[in-house]
């Protein structure tokens, strides 16, 4: 995950991701659509696909690009562990509580 | 065009405890107490420190012990810097969280705000987590996306390669 992390923490690459969110574009449009230049898209499409977030299909003459599921499901269940994290420590303190209740009564 | 809504990721628990809360209020602010219920089963609370004034910090660390099989060991902080504080009921602070040895790629920058009420005798406790960044650099703004977004992705993949 620290690919995906690192790739998503640089601007211009962010703005590729989400302009992809909207559909799969070829190079050409994404330089069109964000006004980067052509190698620097190509540069970091090529970060992206390494860090697993995007994906390439060739049409015709056409290189077209689209987000691959896999990295943002990974993404989620992170963060969804944090969610099951939090709700484990919250049972956690209700059971501390009812011990100190039980201790409160032996004594 | 605003491609992206900058959406926040929101948690919100709640729980009510058989407990005054004054108790509850102890149980999330004093270090002792703290440590006591912080780590879920299978972990034990290696280090907390609670300097409880706004600005002050709170630091504790979580490890999984043999129980966890493969995790064993693996150490799992909590920094934080409180930014309000009223024993009346209220308690809120900007932390990170992150996995010990791989900061780069699990840090979680979050804010807790944690509202506890007085319903009979019961204490109402509210955690409101919201994610505001994840990653040491990246401002997530990809939290804006759907949850449930795979399903939708992989339809789309199975277009183009159709």
């Amino acid at each position: 995950m620290e690919a995906v992390f690192s790739a998503l923490g640089e601007p211009g690459r962010l703005r590729i991701v989400e302009l992809l969110r909207l559909g799969p574009h070829a190079v050409g449009d994404i330089v069109e659509r964000l006004g980067m230049r052509q190698p620097q898209v190509s540069k970091h499409l090529k970060v992206l696909a390494q860090a697993g977030l995007v994906k390439v299909q060739p049409r015709a003459r056409h290189r077209i690009y689209h987000l691959d599921a896999d990295a943002f499901e990974q993404m989620r269940e992170w963060v969804d562990s944090f969610e099951e994290l939090w709700a484990a420590r919250l049972d956690s303190l209700g059971r501390y509580l009812e011990e100190l209740d039980e201790e409160e009564r032996d004594q | 065009m605003a491609l992206l809504k900058k959406k926040n990721k929101e948690i919100v628990l709640e729980r009510y405890y058989a407990a005054p809360l004054e108790t509850v209020w102890k149980a999330w602010t004093e270090a002792e107490r703290l440590a006591k219920w912080w780590g879920p089963e299978k972990t034990k609370v290696t280090d907390c420190e609670v300097d409880l004034r706004v600005g002050g910090r709170i630091y504790i660390v979580t490890e999984a012990t043999g129980e966890m099989g493969k995790y064993a060991g693996t150490r799992w902080p909590m920094e934080g810097t409180f930014t309000h504080i009223d024993e009346t009921g209220r308690l809120t602070y900007d932390a990170r969280s992150w996995q010990e040895g791989d900061e780069e790629g699990t840090t979680i920058h979050h804010t807790n705000d944690v509202t506890l009420t007085n319903e009979g005798d019961k204490t109402h406790v509210r955690l409101h987590v919201t994610i505001t960044r994840i990653g040491t650099k990246a401002k997530l703004a990809a939290f804006g996306m759907k949850w449930g977004y795979k399903a939708q992705l992989d339809a789309l993949e199975k277009l183009l390669e159709g």
